[in-house]
């Protein structure tokens, strides 16, 4: 029974490698651009996002534990294969920690702005997205905000986020 | 634009993916999924609620610092990426590729620009060539008479609700005037910013409607029983 309980141990480190990959690849693939989304497979992406970080990193926990049960008896090559096995583990587990979408396109948390006279490079005739509240204007070039998507102010005291 | 609050609650947003070509956000305080364009939330604890809408115009810089010379404009962040896509964006824009599927029928082509116009449960799309040829544009929405005007210098565009203490009016381009209107009823002059400048209701204001302008295919994906304005004919 040992025996073949260790003999699985292979099996079970592939059966990690792949569902810590799965939770970081699949909703990348679902949400991917120019590409029609479908509501089950955002709620899917959704689900699998929400459990990426403690799924990853618990997929390497365990690999960790099956690894070390296994490096005694491992030959070199096979204790370089438990080593290589670390490679997808730890890599799903860092990019599912990271987001992508915000490297691509990066949003501004805390917008900074200056006066109209000083707004040099915007021209008269750029749109801007434009507000007042509570007796303060602001105006964001719409070249700006298609850039970054998301551009977080406060206006007249009032949070904002302006989206594109 | 939204405001970036719910229950009293402070919200900061973060990109986090895509759905059908516009962008879903999450927001750091409670993980949950919203959409850019509804300012819903699809997913997560606050699933199933609404962003409030705050009102914002899309006008040109110019219209803007003539109406508001103390405004303050947003910085530029001088990274690479930003310099690299500030060129024609517009046009690159407008040759991507639409995933959606055209729907047999469909009255406009799926990148045609349109400004649409919600009141109630209805909606309606004014394709953006036509709403610029017959600006001013009157029309009545869910049973409000609106009016769209474009500004002079072509890009900028308002909505209003034509009603003045519980008059109707009807408007007309005033000519040589920049994107004014004048009321038929009164006589009375009317600015871009929908403030009657002169005349008998001079210093009385319309109420502000909000207008979106967006691709035909994105404003028909989040407002499917929209109608399509056909020139008033």
């Amino acid at each position: 029974m040992p025996i073949r309980l260790a003999g699985l141990r292979p099996v079970l480190l592939v059966l990690l490698i792949l569902a810590a990959l799965a939770l970081v690849a699949i909703p990348l693939w679902l949400i991917r651009p120019f590409t029609p989304q479908t509501p089950d497979g955002l709620a899917i992406a959704y689900a699998l996002r929400r459990a990426a970080p403690w799924g990853t990193a618990l997929a390497a926990a365990v690999a960790l534990f099956l690894a070390a049960g296994m490096w005694r008896r491992a030959r070199w090559w096979s204790r370089a294969l438990l080593v290589l096995a670390f490679v997808p583990l730890l890599g799903a587990a860092w990019l599912a920690q990271q987001n992508i979408f915000e490297k691509m396109f990066a949003p501004l948390a805390g917008a900074r702005s200056v006066s109209a006279a000083e707004a040099t490079w915007v021209e008269e005739k750029d749109p801007v997205l434009a507000v007042a509240l509570n007796g303060e204007a602001a105006a964001y070039p719409v070249r700006q905000v298609a850039y970054h998507h998301i551009v977080q102010d406060v206006v007249g005291n009032v949070p904002v986020a302006v989206t594109y | 634009m939204w405001r970036a609050e719910i229950d009293g609650r402070k919200l900061s947003f973060h990109l986090t993916g895509i759905n059908n070509q516009n962008f879903l956000m999450q927001d750091e305080q409670t993980g949950s999924w919203w959409q850019q364009v509804t300012g819903e939330a699809l997913f997560g604890p606050l699933k199933g609620r609404r962003l409030d809408l705050v009102f914002h115009d899309e006008v040109t810089f110019g219209v803007w610092r003539r109406e508001h010379p103390d405004t303050r404009v947003l910085r530029p962040d001088d990274s690479a990426p930003w310099k690299e896509f500030s060129k024609d964006w517009e046009v690159e824009t407008a040759k991507m590729p639409v995933v959606t599927p055209a729907r047999p029928g469909d009255p406009l082509p799926p990148r045609e620009l349109v400004a649409g116009v919600r009141a109630g449960e209805s909606a309606r799309a004014y394709p953006w060539a036509l709403l610029k040829r017959q600006s001013p544009v009157l029309d009545t929405l869910a049973g409000k008479p609106i009016v769209l005007i474009v500004g002079e210098d072509g890009r900028s565009v308002r909505a209003f609700e034509r009603v003045v203490d519980g008059q109707e009016l009807q408007l007309f381009a005033r000519p040589g005037g920049p994107a004014g209107l004048v009321d038929a009823e009164t006589g009375s002059a009317w600015s871009f910013t929908g403030e009657a400048v002169s005349g008998p209701l001079a210093g009385k204001k319309m109420a502000k409607v909000f207008v979106l302008l967006d691709y035909w295919f994105d404003w028909q994906a989040y407002n499917p029983e929209t109608s399509v304005y056909r020139g008033g004919l």
